[in-house]
């Protein structure tokens, strides 16, 4: 069966490009879906199971997300997707962190820019998906105050709009605070790493420095996405309403 | 009480300040006519502070003993006549309402005699007027002025008196009792001064019981009872109670004495206890006590002016205590002091100077010895009344010194009037009360300016320092603690301004004027407040900060923030500005840079594209953000570089260090960030460098980067200067600096950059 990629993209030039960097990245037999909207994207993923994907029959494997759409921000849609069963990858043009580090508490697996070479594209994907996210100084110091700040999800979430976290709660699944402060605290493993990240250090010059092998750097940066994801999960829902407002 | 109603009364209560508890209830009218509801419509149900109760009482007893006062002098028989003293010292009826007395008018008095027996007459002449003993000079004049009055008291006292005029002609006239209204207009604003003193010296020694307050009270005490004393001497009418003149030069010297004495000792403990205290409290005492016992038993004469010369020693005396006081530490109370000490020590000297010239003269002597000492011991009781006060409040001591001055000069001027021109009581008033506003409306700044200490700063100035402080707190928001430091240095220049921990809510006067404590607040609009600044003896210690100064430095700390709250909007303003066109320059631009890049026609331009890409990004970034930290950017360069490096299979040699990890500003960023990414395109594209060296130093002013490679390029010199090259040495020009390039050993290019002064932004 083939493997369903959804790119959702409004420029028609940069999307067909970004279908040759899927199609030269995966050896296997993809079935691309196309949208230019988020109002087309939800479509398509509401085929597949809807924003959950619980019942999905054939759910999406892959989703490239823009962030400027002309309906409305990538963000929203990540946000709705936290339990869609896909990788969710960010395609944009901004590498700064302030435009980045909040997709990436929406739900996005990594992030690709639009304007590297296709080479480059082509190895991004393939890393993001083997699990090998990129992960800048920039984002990497957000990482970390972030998590310093502590308790993180449950109190700044709420704190600037404590109106709309409980109708964000309600469009998906309720979170269970106990397991969620579980899960946000970092390992001092994982904080070292952050922070040789934030230094501009590369992945193997993290691995030398802290004697592991490179892939356990790299398990600890997934680590690091998915903890952030959980913990920004009720601020992304937040964030996301905003966004759309706006 | 009918007199009461004509009495101006003292400032209003709303006037005064509450900090002390008793106050507020305490100096609020003269009589207990406006004293008594005033607790209980306050406070009908509260508890009562027992300073509070223990004031009401005093107030109570007070009011009570005038009151006695005035009904024994009522009581007491007197000749209701009006006398003038001639030429020769000799005494004229003037006037006189008693039916006995009627057609007399113009005849002069010769002798008083029993109303019975004729033979034990007693001659009698202008000495009989001069009331008080302590201030006659001559010694013969207070013994013929003593024998006389205490006669006339003791033939008053058995019922009439017979009274010889120099034409032979005899009258006998009956004594009557003085009413409430035969007490003379002069008494009731005495005693009602005299009650005053009490008050403050009560409220003074309850505030806080101790030595030095005690010695307060002792010489308020001691001027309420001159004050009484004067009272007692101003009453209408010949003929005093017995005795009066008798006590009066014994005690009232005491009094004198007692008052010096304490200023001297309670100036050694106060505003600094000076080492020697203990002697100099002994010395003084023990000399004052000899000196009264010596006087008492006539040894030192002529009595007047051994009396002076001990007030004035005593006088003296204080002033030395205050200045070596102040010397040791440097309080403005001291200096403040001081100041009043002299002035009232001036005082003094000229009041002799007068009585002592004018006793030369007998018409006028006696007039002038009345009036100037009148004025000195109202001065005195001025003075004692403003001391407690001094740092309360500008505005009450400017009501102070307004009430203090025209009473004064008012008392002085009616005085003189009544005994030198024989004007009547209500002409001399009427004119001494306009004399007196109008010398206080001349002598207001200076008396002002002297008792406050100068005021330096004038408006403009202090406009001035406010407006340079706002805007350089505007510029840098995180000097603002120093700069208001600063601005309370120039507008108050105290002599020593220090932070402390304890944080009152607003600004406060402390330690009776000496210090000034000013909440400092931190940078943002709630920021709680974490420390305060004491500023300690205002003017280099020549000033006491009133609470005026308080509200003053209060303002200024609300224009300091408020200046700090507007920047950080405008900052606000510009960022979202700035923010509004990175965006818009990124969507538009940078969508259409990207669709040209994807369809490009071959990779040259490709990268070419790409390449403008990023330059436009770097651009809207550092629209975006206002400043970078050096770390931060040398970390992004360094991804950056390894990415781009590792993507064209080129190793990369980073080696950065930084003495001190500044802000670079968005200049500083975007070229630097452009020149690097110039400088490795160079190498990786024109040289196929396969291993780049980056060495970023900066070192207390100088930054250095340095860009090597092993690529093929060779003879810098000979390069065309293409677009990349211009643009580097364009940025580098921009940051102040030079590039350089040279070749590299064994291959390939250095190209180094160097800014000697790299300044941080401003």
């Amino acid at each position: 069966m083939a493997v369903k990629v959804l790119i959702l993209e409004d420029n028609p030039v940069a999307r067909s490009f970004l279908c040759r960097v899927v199609r030269e990245s995966f050896s296997d037999a993809i079935l691309l879906t196309e949208a230019g909207d988020l109002e087309t994207a939800r479509k398509h993923i509401l085929l597949t199971g809807g924003s959950q994907g619980l019942h999905g029959v054939d759910p999406f494997k892959l989703i490239l997300v823009d962030l400027e759409l002309p309906d409305g921000n990538g963000m929203e849609l990540l946000a709705e997707l936290t339990h869609y069963p896909a990788t969710k990858i960010v395609t944009t043009l901004y590498s700064d962190d302030d435009h980045l580090f909040p997709a990436l508490q929406c739900g996005a697996d990594g992030y690709l820019l639009k304007e590297d070479r296709f080479e480059v594209l082509v190895e991004e994907l393939q890393k993001i998906v083997r699990g090998q996210p990129p992960l800048s100084p920039a984002i990497a110091r957000r990482l970390l105050t972030h998590f310093r700040s502590g308790s993180g999800g449950a109190t700044d979430s709420q704190a600037p709009d404590s109106g709309f976290a409980p109708a964000a709660f309600t469009t998906s699944k309720p979170i269970p605070i106990e397991k969620q402060l579980d899960h946000e605290r970092l390992t001092p493993r994982e904080s070292e790493v952050l922070t040789y990240l934030s230094k501009g250090f590369t992945i193997k010059e993290i691995a030398s420095l802290m004697g592991i092998k490179w892939f356990t750097v790299n398990d600890h940066i997934k680590s690091i996405y998915k903890k952030l994801n959980v913990s920004s999960r009720a601020e992304a829902a937040v964030l996301a309403s905003k966004q759309g407002l706006v | 009480m009918p007199a009461m109603s004509a009495i101006p009364g003292p400032p209003t209560s709303d006037t005064l300040p509450r900090p002390t508890a008793p106050a507020p209830s305490v100096i609020s009218g003269f009589g207990p006519s406006t004293l008594e509801p005033q607790p209980a419509e306050r406070r009908p149900l509260l508890w009562i502070g027992w300073r509070r109760r223990a004031m009401v009482s005093v107030a109570l007893l007070g009011c009570l003993g005038v009151f006695l006062l005035a009904r024994w002098l009522a009581g007491t028989p007197h000749l209701d006549t009006q006398w003038s003293s001639n030429a020769r010292g000799q005494l004229t009826l003037l006037h006189s309402p008693l039916p006995e007395l009627q057609g007399f008018q113009g005849r002069t008095l010769v002798a008083i005699g029993s109303a019975t027996a004729e033979s034990t007459a007693l001659p009698v002449d202008a000495a009989l007027l001069h009331r008080s003993p302590r201030w006659q000079v001559n010694d013969a004049a207070r013994a013929r002025q003593t024998t006389q009055n205490e006669g006339l008291s003791q033939l008053l006292a058995t019922g009439a008196v017979r009274l010889q005029f120099d034409d032979g002609t005899a009258v006998t006239v009956p004594a009557q009792l003085r009413s409430y209204a035969g007490l003379g207009l002069m008494f009731w604003p005495l005693a009602g001064l005299a009650w005053l003193l009490l008050l403050v010296a009560g409220v003074v020694m309850l505030a806080r019981p101790d030595l030095r307050n005690g010695l307060f009270m002792l010489m308020s005490l001691c001027q309420a009872g001159n004050l009484l004393f004067i009272a007692l001497e101003t009453l209408r009418g010949l003929g005093l109670p017995e005795g009066t003149i008798l006590a009066d030069l014994n005690l009232r010297l005491a009094l004198d004495a007692c008052t010096g004495a304490a200023l001297l000792h309670a100036f050694a403990l106060h505003p600094h206890r000076l080492p020697q205290a203990r002697h100099i409290a002994a010395v003084t005492w023990v000399g004052v006590l000899l000196a009264l016992a010596l006087l008492h038993a006539g040894v030192l004469t002529p009595v007047w002016w051994w009396a002076q010369g001990l007030c004035l020693a005593l006088g003296v005396g204080a002033l030395a205590v205050i200045s070596l006081s102040y010397r040791q530490e440097p309080n403005p109370f001291a200096v403040v002091m001081r100041r009043l000490l002299l002035i009232a020590l001036a005082t003094l000297v000229l009041v002799t100077a007068a009585v002592a010239a004018s006793a030369r003269v007998p018409a006028v002597a006696h007039g002038v010895a009345v009036a100037a000492s009148v004025a000195w011991y109202l001065f005195l009781a001025s003075l004692l009344l403003l001391t407690p006060f001094l740092a309360r409040s500008r505005q009450l001591l400017r009501e102070f010194a307004m009430l203090a001055g025209i009473t004064t000069v008012a008392a002085s001027v009616d005085l003189l009037f009544v005994a030198v021109f024989s004007f009547g009581p209500f002409t001399s008033l009427a004119v001494a009360v306009f004399a007196a506003l109008a010398v206080y409306a001349g002598a207001r700044q200076f008396i002002l300016d002297h008792m406050l200490g100068r005021t330096l700063l004038t408006t403009e100035r202090t406009f001035d320092h406010l407006y340079r402080a706002a805007r350089e707190v505007q510029a840098r928001p995180q000097r603002h603690p120093q700069v208001l430091a600063q601005l309370l240095r120039d507008l108050f220049e105290p002599l020593e301004l220090n932070r402390v921990d304890r944080v009152p809510a607003r600004s406060r006067v402390l330690g009776g004027g000496s210090a000034l404590v000013v909440p400092l607040q931190a940078a943002g609009d709630d920021a709680p407040l974490t420390a305060a600044l004491q500023l300690r003896y205002a003017q280099r210690g020549q000033r006491l900060f009133t609470h005026d100064d308080a509200r003053l430095a209060d303002r200024v700390v609300e224009q300091l923030r408020r200046a700090m709250a507007y920047d950080q909007a405008v900052e606000r303003g510009r960022h979202e500005e700035r923010q509004r066109l990175a965006q818009d320059l990124h969507d538009d631009i940078g969508a259409r840079l990207l669709t040209l890049m994807y369809q490009a026609p071959n990779p040259e331009l490709e990268d070419y594209i790409r390449h403008t890409l990023q330059d436009l990004k770097t651009l809207t970034r550092g629209l975006a953000a206002s400043e970078h930290r050096l770390s931060h950017a040398a970390a992004e360069w360094k991804a950056d570089l390894s990415q781009r490096l590792s993507a064209a299979q080129a190793q990369l040699g980073w080696a950065c260090s930084f003495d001190s990890d500044l802000l670079l500003s968005v200049v500083q960023w975007s070229a630097l960030t452009r020149v690097l990414r110039e400088l490795v395109s160079n190498s990786l594209y024109h040289g196929n460098a396969t291993r780049i060296d980056v060495s970023l130093q900066f070192e207390g002013e100088s930054l250095r980067l340095i860009v090597a490679d092993d690529g093929k390029g060779r003879t810098p010199l000979a390069w065309a200067h293409g677009l990349g090259l211009g643009g580097v040495r364009k940025r580098v020009k921009l940051l102040g600096g030079q590039v350089v390039w040279r070749e590299n050993e064994p291959r390939g290019i250095v190209c180094e950059v160097r800014v000697d002064s790299f300044q941080p932004p401003q």
